[in-house]
């Protein structure tokens, strides 16, 4: 019999924000002392009430604005019950009953064709503080500096069938909240994680089977074994009867390479979700409503088209581009300074992605200065500055934003000579120690030229026309 | 209400009841149960929007804007075991 996997998704976002959701300690802990970041509301201090921040809502709306979610305009927060020293208040102040996004879809690529997959809810929450086991034997150690940052949870239908698919959406996710300059979206860093749903049924059947739920995957290449595994392991159950399926809670073992159910004790909550007396109905009239409409960025696929049908793009350069918000940012502003859209994006899709590549950074961490390449491209085809050395000068501007290329050219002696008597000296002084390849030019081999070349351009530092220089090597070679 | 459901509630309220306070509390919910079916008889509420709040009122909302108007040592003061920096609660996993 043939079977089809089940995937619903429960995507946790951290949202950038700078202060937490409820009160004003900051947001960002990478690498400060344990409990640096914490206040009384945070720490779960008897008596202490939540105030929202503003941003998280803008947030948690722009989300569900660029997922095609409706958005409620009252939106409410309640309290869902467990107990655990990473929650000191133990509850989550999360939303349960009026989340702030519902019924939203989200269209995938992938080897089979596109797709749309249903999104149930977005709602927003605060996350849980963090806890050390290995610093004394008897003792767990908690670390609040993380309790109430800011998160969205993307709760999907269960609309995916494969590993691919769910690469597909995370990816599509990730790019839209970025695009949207609400999340950093990193798993690596812990800003994006996942809790996978699966179950497996006959092929075209109606009825879901029995589900098991994977909490908090962090790598994508990880969720995808686990898939594999999870699946694996339910059409054995069923065709074979090699365990009874029940629905769980399943830690993924990604070392081992299987899943393992967790002691019931931990899956036995009952979360108890209530309205929280302690925050009031978020209200979004149309005032705030309509400013985060506008402050939407333009889409992917909107962008694609311009890029092609207004620009003038290749289809294939257009679909690089958008890939990252960062890279459409640094391509639109370097194709305004230069005004060559074709220039501006080989820069960009060979030589930054070369210098990314090399330095192990993704598309998203490109921190250069737009205007600063735009001016650098000019610098470049104008003939100002050689090919080569304008490379040199891409890469120092990728550690230092500041760098401005004329300048920099003219400091650093960059800038192509227009001083005929001195590329005919140098081409003088290479042909006279090049005597082979200057008899092989003569002969017709016309690339023999190409090693002369290399030489004065050494020679001249790379600050040189390159036509200028053939062309006065073809004639001093032809004086001989 | 039966002996599964209340096994339930004790396990989330972390409370561990004798045989004659399980009978007691099985006596008690049973015994309110005509009370709540006479309720939901009594009253339709298909098309009542839920109430959120007893008052129409709604949050105010704050700038995000970064404050540390408490130090660490302040906080940990009345904590029972501290260590540098952590707070200590006894030992969670195995």
């Amino acid at each position: 019999m043939k079977y089809e996997t089940v995937i619903g998704l429960e995507v946790h976002v951290e949202l950038a924000t700078k202060s937490k959701i409820f009160c004003s300690c900051s947001a960002h802990s990478y690498g400060a002392e344990p409990n640096a970041h914490v206040c009384p509301a945070c720490c779960g201090m008897p008596g202490m009430l939540p105030v929202v921040n503003k941003r998280v809502v803008d947030y948690g709306m722009k989300a569900g604005m660029m997922l095609n979610c409706h958005i409620n305009r009252t939106t409410t927060f309640d309290k869902k019950s467990y107990y655990y020293p990473d929650l000191p208040a133990a509850y989550q102040t999360t939303q349960w009953f009026a989340p702030v996004a519902v019924n939203g879809l989200v269209e995938i690529e992938t080897s089979k064709g596109k797709k749309s997959i249903r999104i149930k809810q977005i709602h927003m929450e605060e996350d849980a503080g963090k806890l050390v086991h290995d610093i004394r034997e008897d003792t767990t150690h908690v670390d609040f500096n993380r309790t109430s940052v800011p998160l969205i949870e993307i709760v999907s239908q269960p609309d995916l069938s494969s590993a691919e698919e769910v690469e597909a959406y995370l990816d599509r996710l990730k790019n839209l909240l970025r695009y949207a300059k609400v999340a950093e979206c990193e798993m690596a860093h812990g800003t994006m994680r996942c809790d996978v749903n699966l179950s497996v049924r006959p092929e075209g059947s109606d009825k879901l089977g029995v589900r098991t739920e994977m909490k908090n995957m962090n790598s994508i290449e990880a969720i995808k074994r686990a898939i594999e595994y999870e699946t694996a392991r339910h059409i054995d159950a069923i065709e074979h009867n090699t365990e009874v399926l029940v629905q769980e809670t399943r830690r993924w073992d990604d070392i081992k390479g299987k899943s393992f159910a967790m002691r019931s004790k931990e899956t036995a909550g009952d979360y108890r979700y209530f309205p929280d007396p302690n925050v009031m109905p978020v209200v979004i009239d149309d005032e705030w409503f309509n400013s985060i409409k506008a402050s939407l960025p333009e889409f992917p696929e909107v962008k694609r088209a311009r890029y092609i049908n207004e620009i003038g793009l290749s289809e294939y350069d257009a679909d690089q581009l958008i890939k990252s918000i960062a890279i459409c940012e640094c391509f639109e502003s370097a194709y305004a300074e230069c005004g060559s859209a074709k220039d501006s994006a080989n820069w960009l899709l060979s030589e930054c992605m070369n210098i990314l590549n090399s330095r192990q950074m993704s598309y998203d961490m490109l921190d250069v200065d737009g205007k600063a390449l735009g001016k650098l491209i000019k610098l470049v085809s104008e003939g100002k500055v050689g090919r080569a050395n304008g490379k040199k000068i891409l890469a120092d501007m990728f550690d230092n934003r500041d760098i401005d290329p004329e300048t920099y050219a003219k400091e650093n002696g960059y800038i192509v000579s227009n001083d005929t008597s001195l590329i005919e000296k140098v081409a003088k002084e290479a042909i006279a120690s090049n005597p082979r390849a200057v008899n092989d030019f003569k002969s017709g081999k016309e690339k023999a030229i190409m090693a002369l070349f290399g030489a004065c351009m050494k020679q001249l530092k790379g600050n040189c026309d390159p036509n200028t220089l053939k062309e006065i090597l073809i004639a001093e070679i032809n004086k001989i | 209400m039966d002996r599964e459901i209340l096994r339930r509630l004790e396990l989330l309220n972390q409370l561990r009841l004798t045989e004659e306070e399980k009978q007691t509390f099985l006596e008690f919910f049973n015994s309110k149960k005509s009370n709540l079916e006479a309720l939901d008889n009594a009253v339709n509420t298909q098309n009542v929007e839920r109430m959120v709040h007893v008052m129409p009122v709604m949050t105010v909302v704050r700038e995000d804007v970064v404050k540390q108007p408490f130090s660490r040592d302040d906080l940990q003061r009345s904590a029972p075991e501290t260590d540098e920096g952590y707070w200590c609660v006894p030992r969670v996993v195995e």
